[in-house]
């Protein structure tokens, strides 16, 4: 009984050791099967994929994913129009406003097939996971959302707490009207 | 203030239509002209809302009794009577993509009249002549290719015939052109490339420059890595034409992408002052400014041509605000550096090479990948976004300079068609001191003859009349100052930023009248209307570092929703 | 079972000395830096082997000459007091000396790695996670090009390897030809190479940088003069249209999928900087850092299932047919 208790915390330390799981390779019928997004008919929310689903949704609160999506974010010139997150010639990110909606499917549908104003289309730049990555990184990237993995913030600039960290100003409550 | 405005503006239209009723009765003896005597009686007499609220550069256009009025994109031409009664408009087809390519805002230029039309170019490519009368479009030419990263952003210009227009898109990596087209049918020319081989630039025979490191076969392929020129940039910025010398002359910007170390070597010929034959478009002469540009400083700055007595010589000059911060004064005829004097705080660029015109560089602000270089100035916006002015009673280069500073790291940046190759790191920054400041400078003296100083950068043009300096700042203020001494003799608070130019002109009615457009934005002003979220210093090119600056924080939220286009009167 | 174990000793001593020559060794020196440095090691082995002797010998002579059995500890005497003192100030002063002399023997040799001549070559080389990009600086611009992954030098001249990294710290190490320098984001690093007889020598990142940090391998083949202009005027061109209607399909195809947002090749408009420049690539010997030799069939199985062959490397799954993968693989073992 007295060793009972030692062993029950060593296996309770040793669970600590699981390691988040990374799945570097996706069969192709699957990353076919992840473009299969059925948004509604403005192209704005909608259903993820069934295999999104049974997957266990793998790319919003994995943090190999979120940093992938990062990289790619920096890779693909995002940068250029959003900065960011704070945007310029294209919309901030931060500020947790959405044109085209706040949900991974409208994220989904905007880097896959661009939208009118002037985001263009990555169909052609990256393949189905890495969408979904971008995806979900730049949703981390919006404020007021609770999640339970998040990526560093650049720190070449300064350091500080990362921008979704830090407090919304008060110009910034009003929605932007452009 | 808006509904006191409103107030006012109805208050002031009772009286126009009295007085119109009044005018027609009784002739009055020679109305008095805009002056520093009579500025103070100048009076607010109608506003035009354009319903955009983008930022609004540049200047309307005046001709008879009709203001016309070109609104950002998606345009709108507007024609109004000098009652502020539409007359017509015109709303040329917009393809969206064209503000996903908008950097610094997107503003465009205005209408340009010549000849009883109206040129103009759009954002999203289209070259346009239209009837001012009647408000037909004589013709449409696309020019400019979304797909290739290039927009129009600069009013174009009309001379002899012939309408030039520069392209836009250094940040999109798009190579640079200049186009002159037929004023009356719109058919293209001839076209010149900023980057490429010589048959593409346009350098042959007639090409004869001040310095000898512009010879050579070429240079625009020779300068560059392999195929890095390409995606050169080097988009032509605002045009003015000798006709006299048969030349346009217009400056370079940078080269594409920012970062440096992507583009060993001098960079040909970007970044730098072109001077064209006007009817053939070939080169005469090229004088580099910027050379390997690492600021993203480009030279497509407005310039001014002017011509005086240069140390005891008459020459044709030409005054150019290089965005290095240094007012370079050049011979036009040849293209040699006369003078160079920083007009802002400068700690890029310490002088220029006598032998080669090339900027002196510190080592300490040069950058390269990956690493970053603090406190650069000025920044990459340069110090003269918009149109200087010469002031004719004085002599003096009426400047409306910034004086930002920026920290800048540039990264790899590879090409993707529909994105911005920028891949830099920028944050701008107010220095200590006002960010902004009003410069009249004595070209006689080499050096300031007064200055004016602004809590906020300017970025909008300047108008000199009748010994007055008249201009309007980011938060919306239109002054008009002495122009002999800079000292302050009237103000009007503007419902919104003014990166405009006010225009001057005597209507029909033989009175004085004063317009201008506002409505801010641009790279200076973008802040102004939310959009951005100032948390991430480096968003809208850096502007959001400074706009969380002390100095500059007032202008967030000082935006309106339309821009307006406001005209004042002398009674 | 004695003969099983001697055979063992023998294959393992004969397995250690295997590690004395080849093309990634540092006892196999084909560069001056690299002979300085096995110089300098031979230097410390004989040095410190010499003194590590000299000790198990007074060690020896110690217990063997030990004291007679029940014998008082010696008498502190004045005598041998001060010969206690001789000896073991004797004994400091050559430590200090040995030391001192190990000191700037390393030194002088380490200074002398980074000296370098203004004839010479410099590349800049990046690592990323898990592959090299090589940028050839020139004072004309036109002779400037990147490349991946394998380096080529000049015997004879000194080339400066200008070292940089953006994501993790790694580490430079061509153990034939010089010493070892890291990577450091945010840091300017160098190192001097000079290779003195032509040669393919294998280099690798010596700083664990994650999951394929042992599959981050480069070569640097060092070639007559003449050989390495004549390859470095070809590197400059850009990349020949495809001749046969095949390899003009993988272009089309590279162009239309996912590939040109991270490769570049230079002659079309792919410009991607996230992957290694593909101008050149069949020219190169090894793909993926030296993980498979270049072939159409090993480039066809890297586009095919780069996360099979390489797991967790950044180049992803582009989804292609079975012709289109034919076709990429022909247009990519055509650009010579």
């Amino acid at each position: 009984m007295r060793a009972l208790a030692p062993a029950v915390l060593a296996a309770l330390a040793f669970a600590g050791c699981q390691r988040e799981t990374r799945d570097f390779r996706t069969d192709p019928p699957v990353l076919a099967a992840l473009d299969d997004v059925a948004p509604l008919p403005n192209r704005i929310g909608g259903a993820p994929p069934d295999v999104y689903v049974a997957l266990g949704q793998p790319y919003q609160a994995n943090a190999y994913a979120l940093s992938e999506g990062k990289r790619l974010y920096d890779g693909m010139n995002c940068k250029g129009c959003h900065a960011d997150g704070g945007g310029g010639t294209g919309p901030a990110l931060l500020d947790g406003w959405w044109r085209y909606g706040p949900d991974i499917v409208s994220l989904y549908v905007t880097l896959r097939d661009g939208r009118p104003r002037g985001m263009p289309s990555y169909a052609d730049k990256l393949n189905s996971e890495q969408l979904w990555q971008v995806a979900a990184y730049v949703q981390t990237i919006g404020s007021y959302r609770a999640a339970t993995a998040a990526t560093s913030r650049n720190d070449q600039m300064q350091s500080r707490p990362s921008e979704n960290r830090g407090p919304a100003r008060a110009p910034l409550t009003e929605p932007p009207s452009r | 203030m808006g509904l006191k405005a409103y107030a006012f503006e109805t208050s002031i239209r009772g009286a126009l239509v009295a007085g119109a009723l009044l005018g027609s009765q009784t002739a009055r003896a020679d109305p008095p002209a805009l002056g520093l005597e009579t500025i103070g009686r100048l009076e607010l007499a109608w506003t035009f809302r354009t319903g955009n609220p983008r930022g609004h550069a540049g200047a309307p256009a005046v001709s008879g009794d009709s203001i016309f009025v070109l609104t950002p994109f998606p345009h709108a031409l507007v024609a109004l009577d000098l009652q502020g009664h539409e007359r017509w408009r015109v709303v040329p087809d917009s393809d969206p993509r064209a503000e996903g390519l908008a950097t610094g805002g997107g503003v465009t230029d205005g209408p340009v009249l010549a000849g009883g039309r109206l040129y103009l170019t759009t954002l999203d490519g289209h070259a346009m002549a239209v009837e001012a009368a009647t408000g037909r479009v004589a013709w449409d030419r696309a020019v400019a290719s979304l797909d290739a990263g290039e927009t129009l952003r600069n009013a174009p210009l009309v001379q002899g015939g012939r309408v030039y227009v520069g392209s836009a898109g250094d940040d999109a990596g798009a190579r640079g052109w200049l186009a002159a087209l037929d004023s009356g049918t719109g058919r293209e020319l001839w076209r010149r490339l900023s980057t490429g081989p010589d048959g593409e630039v346009g350098i042959g025979p007639q090409f004869r420059s001040a310095y000898p490191t512009e010879a050579g076969a070429d240079l625009g392929v020779r300068t560059w890595p392999p195929e890095a020129w390409r995606q050169g940039g080097g988009s032509p910025g605002p045009i003015l034409a000798d006709a006299e010398l048969g030349v346009v002359v217009y400056g370079t910007g940078h080269p594409a992408p920012w970062n440096p170390d992507q583009r060993p070597g001098s960079n040909r010929w970007t970044s730098g002052l072109f001077a064209r034959d006007a009817a053939t478009g070939a080169a005469r002469w090229f004088t580099p400014t910027n050379p390997h540009d690492e600021h993203a400083y480009g030279a497509a700055s407005p310039n001014l041509l002017v011509d005086r007595p240069w140390r005891g010589v008459d020459r044709k000059l030409l005054v150019h605000p290089d965005p290095n911060g240094f007012l370079q004064v050049l011979d036009r005829e040849t293209g040699l550096i006369l003078s160079a004097k920083p007009i802002v705080p400068t700690n890029a660029v310490s002088g220029l090479d006598a032998g080669s015109g090339a900027p002196v560089r510190a080592d300490a602000k040069r950058t390269h990948a990956d690493t970053m270089t603090r406190d650069i100035c000025p920044a990459w916006t340069g110090p003269v976004l918009a149109e200087p002015a010469l002031s004719a009673e004085t002599g003096f280069v009426l400047l409306p300079t910034s004086r930002l500073c920026m920290d800048l790291e540039p990264r790899d940046s590879g090409v993707i068609p529909g994105t911005l190759s920028i891949g830099a790191n920028v944050r701008l920054k107010v220095p200590a001191g006002p960010a902004g400041a009003l410069v009249a400078w004595d070209l006689e003296r080499e050096a300031p003859a007064w200055t004016a100083e602004e809590p906020l950068p300017l970025a909008g043009g300047v108008l000199a009349t009748g010994g007055l300096a008249i201009y309007g700042t980011l938060d919306g203020r239109l002054k008009a100052l002495d122009a002999r001494s800079g000292r302050s003799l009237w103000e009007y608070r503007a419902p919104s930023g003014i990166i405009g130019r006010p225009v001057a002109f005597t209507g029909p009615d033989g009175r004085a009248y004063l317009a201008v457009l506002a409505g801010v934005g641009g790279p200076l002003g973008q802040a102004a209307r939310g959009g951005i979220d100032v948390r991430d210093a480096t968003a809208a090119g850096g502007l959001a570092n400074a706009v969380r600056q002390a100095a500059y924080r007032d202008i967030l939220g000082q935006g309106d929703e339309s821009g307006s286009l406001l005209v004042f009167r002398l009674p | 079972m004695r003969a099983g174990r001697r055979l063992a000793i023998g294959v393992g001593l004969g397995l250690g000395l295997g590690g004395c020559s080849g093309s990634q060794s540092a006892l196999d020196a084909h560069g001056a830096q690299a002979s300085a440095l096995r110089d300098l090691m031979g230097l410390f082995t004989v040095v410190c082997g010499t003194v590590w002797l000299l000790v198990l010998l007074a060690l020896a002579v110690a217990v063997w000459r030990r004291r007679a059995s029940g014998r008082e500890p010696a008498e502190p005497g004045a005598t041998s007091e001060r010969r206690l003192g001789i000896v073991v100030g004797v004994a400091v002063a050559l430590t200090v000396l040995t030391i001192t002399g190990l000191t700037f023997a390393s030194y002088r040799t380490t200074r002398g790695l980074t000296g370098i001549a203004d004839e010479g070559v410099t590349i800049r080389l990046r690592g990323y996670q898990w592959w090299w990009e090589a940028t050839y600086q020139d004072q004309a611009p036109e002779r400037v090009f990147r490349t991946a992954n394998e380096l080529r030098i000049p015997v004879g001249r000194p080339v400066r390897v200008e070292l940089a990294g953006v994501d993790v710290i790694h580490s430079f190490w061509v153990p034939s030809l010089a010493g070892k320098q890291d990577i450091i984001p945010g840091r300017q690093n160098e190192i001097t190479l000079k290779a003195e007889r032509p040669g393919i020598y294998r280099g690798q990142c010596a700083e664990f940088c994650g999951l394929q940090h042992a599959h981050m391998a480069f070569l640097v083949i060092a070639e007559l003069p003449e050989n390495y202009e004549a390859w470095r005027s070809a590197q400059l061109r850009a990349a020949e249209p495809p001749a046969d209607p095949e390899a003009a399909r993988g272009r089309d195809v590279f162009l239309a999928k996912s590939c040109k947002a991270c490769h570049a090749i230079r002659g079309t408009p792919a410009g991607g900087v996230l992957g290694p420049d593909l101008t050149h690539v069949a020219s190169r010997e090894t793909i993926a850092a030296g993980l498979l030799p270049t072939t159409r069939g090993s480039l066809a199985a890297w586009v095919a299932d780069p996360q099979t062959v390489k797991p967790g490397s950044k180049m992803p799954l582009v989804p292609l047919d079975a012709d289109e993968l034919r076709a990429v693989s022909a247009y990519l073992a055509s650009l010579k």
